[in-house]
């Protein structure tokens, strides 16, 4: 193999490239080398066996590592780097050969007088990086965060359970849907009056850039900054306005200004839900027009309500019949496992980002919405199938997105649902495995103390995982492009 | 010394591409050197049996299920009663498998260790650790690679990647790059342009060339944002680009958003033929490329005498010198930077590009790539001994042997494959023991005095020999040898 000085003169040498696509800083010196990082992989943990390669994080033990490895390289199945690593004295003779050979160089262009399986110990594996992007988790906010998840499980055994309460006659299906809309209908008033509030709030908020943002505080993510909590809750309302006023925006939706404008223009294009664009629409218009606007807006949602109840009404003998060829047990089955979908693909995310979730939103709707049709037409008259899913609609439809803008707004009213959840399904459980008061109590406690083991020791469980992470990257990832337009 | 040699894969003509182009180049230099060699790849449309090539390269086209993009069904076992049988009957002592995505060429490395055989791998891609399609890849490598003899990359990068992956002994990992024939290369005569080649005025137009596939990780996102930037800042800036994909779409919308259809020429699919002809017109080469073993386009662009611009991403770095190479990082401003500064540099006429191929025919040939391989071929089977081939310090106090010479005892195999995982090891080792007992069966079945030995293409007398055969002396260079026969 020809050797360095050999090559023709119009090249010109060598100069070493930096490899890495990431950094721009040269070569790492020789501190540190010496002390190398215990988060990057060394050479040869390449074919360590994985467990020493998790517990080395000492510089110390990379040294003991090292020694190991050249006393027992023959015995051991692994083999050793070339130029195997060696004691200190060593490394002398090593560097006087290469001095004799000339540097090797990381380049392919230039013909070396290395063998080609060379591994140059300073240079091989030197981008390699592990868990760079890793965010250890604490435990507290872990189980804060996983409130949402019980809230949402909470609510559909609790549909569960009034389903089973009704087919089996021990629960009036009127008095379940009686209660439950007014339920509903308050939490609209609640949220129709949070709206209005935060409206105003943000329109206060652009007339003066810094004013103070007491409602945003109360959410727990503290690194999101206010501007994307109100964008959040912007999105929130429009998800509830888009989903209530499904019938009725398009024809009403454009001639109004202000906050029923600005709500179907998002909704028209969801994908820029929160372009702050709103903020530039003109809000010295009266006070008057405006009230006048939000009465239309509850207006048009009242319509639609009732538009729904009409259309379900009118469903219900459909719905009654649908599956009368089918046997119970596979209906039993199929709505097992649309509700087992329903809560692994709902959306518990705040709402941030428009790629924030992976699944659509509407596949766990309309997994709820199937399992409560096909259970629906299990019951045996049409009164009974109009409440259900009427029950169903509100539950998997509308009260979702007031737990969404409940937690935005209230903290403590997020733990108190929360508690008060838990609370009704573990009583609504004990009922309807038992039946009487002793048990809806019994099942109440029980129930609150198994959710709170099963949230503290999945937290504590996911934050013990955590050592095993071992994301490695390095050059041959693909990068990621930069590009500003899509920012 | 002289090897048959059997290379495998799922990826060979007629379909294009830069592993079908580089199995073709290596094994006709091979044969070049004496080697005999043949090549076993699937049955493509239209192309089945067995065809010869030029220079008496034989290729079996096993008929075989293609799922997806040419690749086979992964099937482990089925391969193997043809594959012996194609074994037996050309003599092969090496089997040399490419491609990481090739389930062809694992079984085959698989069942060439079952029957004795030694073997070599040559990875040509990067993958990385994230996602499951590359775990499951990585898997596949690992079950592969935990027996083979040797394994041949590309670049460092991919060489760091693929121990990583398949947890080798980096000893045992070679790096040969790719090369360009760069005869096929050449920039523009004097007689083929029109003028003598006067150097770039300050007013004069800078045609930039792009050829690539126009998918995601090829950056084409980053092309389209950075062509208005470009094109509005230099008006004497004209753009051809060359190579269909999914994002050609969204390239197309880019030019008529912004009214550029007279500046940037979209020649859509070439054939490798005609990529000289397209690189010949213009000055700079961009790719903005997102992960990239080698990038042989590069290579040959330079060789075409274009400045090269592209990111740094993968392998491209250690491809070519900085002279001929402008870097940029994998964003959008650093590469109208970059781009600009590629730009300016040639018109202040700083860049000899006209020296560039002369430079790459030094760097990158296929005789020395074949040369290279040889060696490894050399070392796997024991001509070059283990401490030559591997090292070999005196007074370290460190065996040159250990486990690299693999042995082909089943235990010692087996302790290879155990070693893969808790549960992939062992459903490893039911592989390979009922690959073992397949080829048992087959012995008994159908037994090797049955299959009749193919004759070799009748070779041509080597030069030496000839010179021999006629007594003269000869100073011919061995290595030219190979590109004279």
């Amino acid at each position: 193999m020809p050797s360095l000085s050999e090559s023709p003169p119009p090249v010109p040498p060598p100069v070493p490239v930096e490899t890495h696509p990431n950094r721009t800083v040269g070569k790492p010196s020789g501190q540190q080398r010496a002390l190398p990082d215990p988060n990057r992989l060394a050479p040869e943990d390449a074919y360590y066996s994985p467990a020493l390669l998790r517990t080395r994080t000492a510089p110390a033990g990379y040294d003991e590592s090292i020694r190991g490895l050249s006393g027992n390289s023959g015995a051991a199945p692994v083999a050793a780097l070339r130029p195997p690593p060696v004691p200190a004295p060593k490394l002398r003779g090593t560097s006087r050969r290469r001095k004799r050979k000339g540097a090797w160089k990381k380049l392919l262009w230039v013909k070396q007088s290395y063998p080609d399986n060379y591994t140059d110990t300073e240079t091989f594996l030197d981008h390699l990086q592990r868990n760079p992007r890793v965010r250890p988790y604490d435990f507290w906010p872990l189980v804060a965060d996983s409130t949402v998840i019980v809230q949402h499980v909470c609510s559909v055994v609790i549909f569960v359970c009034c389903f089973i309460g009704i087919v089996q006659g021990r629960l009036s299906p009127v008095s379940v849907v009686c209660w439950s809309s007014v339920g509903t209908a308050m939490g609209w008033i609640l949220w129709d009056a949070w709206v209005f509030r935060k409206h105003g709030e943000s329109n206060v908020a652009e007339r003066a850039p810094e004013g103070d943002d007491s409602s945003s505080s109360s959410s727990m993510t503290s690194s999101v900054n206010p501007s994307a909590t109100r964008a959040d809750q912007k999105d929130a309302q429009v998800h509830g306005l888009g989903l209530t006023m499904s019938h009725s925006e398009t024809e009403t939706g454009r001639r109004h200004s202000a906050s029923l404008g600005e709500s179907s223009q998002d909704v028209a294009s969801p994908g820029h839900a929160h372009m702050p664009n709103i903020q530039y629409l003109p809000f010295d218009a009266p006070v008057a027009s405006r009230l006048s606007a939000r009465n239309r807006q509850r207006l048009s949602t009242v319509k639609s309500a009732f538009l729904i109840y009409c259309a379900l009404l009118g469903l219900s003998p459909i719905l009654k019949s649908l599956t009368k060829s089918t046997a119970s047990d596979s209906i039993w089955a199929m709505s097992c496992w649309l509700l087992i979908t329903n809560i692994f693909s709902f959306d518990y995310g705040s709402g941030e980002g428009a790629g924030a979730t992976k699944f659509p939103a509407s596949l766990s709707t309309n997994a709820a919405v199937m399992a409560s049709t096909v259970l629906a037409s299990r019951l045996p008259s049409t009164t009974h199938v109009f409440s259900l899913m009427l029950f169903s609609m509100e539950v998997f439809g509308l009260f979702p997105i007031f737990r969404r803008q409940l937690r935005h707004i209230s903290w403590t009213g997020h733990v108190l649902l929360t508690l008060a959840l838990v609370m009704a399904a573990g009583g609504a459980v004990g009922t309807t495995l038992r039946g009487g008061l002793t048990a809806a109590v019994v099942g109440s406690i029980l129930g609150s103390i198994l959710t709170a083991l099963a949230m503290g020791g999945c937290s504590w469980w996911l934050i013990s995982l955590q050592k095993y992470k071992n994301v490695v990257t390095g050059p041959w990832d693909p990068a990621r492009p930069i590009i500003r337009r899509w920012e | 010394m002289t090897y048959n040699i059997a290379m495998v894969s799922d990826f060979f003509f007629p379909q294009p591409g830069g592993v079908e182009s580089h199995i073709y180049q290596l094994s006709t230099k091979l044969i070049d050197r004496g080697h005999k060699v043949i090549i076993i790849t699937h049955a493509y449309e239209g192309r089945t049996g067995v065809r010869y090539l030029t220079n008496g390269l034989k290729v079996y086209h096993v008929p075989f299920l293609v799922i997806y993009r040419e690749s086979t069904m992964p099937t482990v076992f089925s391969f193997f009663p043809i594959f012996r049988n194609i074994v037996i009957r050309e003599q092969i002592q090496i089997v040399h498998g490419h491609a990481s995505l090739s389930s062809f060429c694992h079984e085959a490395i698989l069942h060439a260790r079952t029957m004795g055989l030694r073997t070599v791998f040559t990875d040509h891609s990067l993958f990385g650790f994230a996602d499951a399609g590359s775990i499951l890849t990585n898997k596949l490598l690992k079950f592969t690679l935990s027996d083979v003899d040797h394994v041949i990359c590309v670049s460092h990068t991919c060489k760091e990647n693929t121990v990583l992956r398949a947890s080798l002994d980096p000893l045992m990992v070679s790096v040969i790059p790719n090369a360009v024939v760069a005869e096929n290369f050449r920039p523009l005569e004097q007689v083929e342009a029109l003028e003598p080649p006067k150097p770039i005025g300050p007013n004069d137009t800078i045609t930039i060339v792009v050829i690539s596939r126009l998918f995601y990780n090829k950056g084409t996102d980053l092309l389209i944002a950075i062509i208005p930037r470009i094109l509005s800042s230099y008006p004497n800036v004209r753009f051809i680009i060359a190579g269909s994909g999914p994002k050609a779409i969204d390239m197309e919308q880019m030019l008529e958003r912004n009214v550029l259809q007279d500046k940037v020429e979209m020649l859509g699919p070439i054939r490798h033929e005609e990529v000289r002809d397209v690189m010949v017109r213009g000055h700079i080469y961009l790719h903005p490329s997102l992960t990239e073993a080698f990038g042989t386009v590069i290579v040959e662009a330079a060789s075409c005498g274009l400045y090269v611009v592209c990111t740094r991403v993968g392998g491209i770095p250690e491809v070519l010198p900085q002279h001929m190479t402008t870097f940029a990082k994998p964003e959008e401003d650093d590469l109208v930077m970059a781009t600009s500064k590629a730009i300016a540099a040639l018109r202040s006429n700083k860049v000899r590009t006209d020296r560039f191929h002369d430079q790459v025919k030094t760097m990158y040939s296929w005789t020395d790539v074949a040369q290279r391989t040889e060696r490894v071929y050399m070392g796997i089977q024991g001509d070059i001994r283990p401490e030559e081939f591997y090292g070999y310090y005196p007074g370290q106090g460190w065996e040159a042997s250990g486990d690299r010479v693999r042995s082909f005892a089943l235990i010692d195999r087996l302790k290879r494959y155990y070693g893969c995982g808790v549960w992939a090891g062992k459903l490893f080792c039911l592989c390979v023991v009922i690959d073992v007992l397949i080829y048992v069966f087959l012995e008994m079945w159908f037994p090797r005095a049955n299959i009749d030995i193919a004759r070799s293409w009748p070779k041509k007398l080597k030069q030496k020999d000839r010179n021999q055969l006629s007594g003269t002396a000869t100073t011919n260079n061995p290595e030219r040898m190979g590109s004279a026969s």
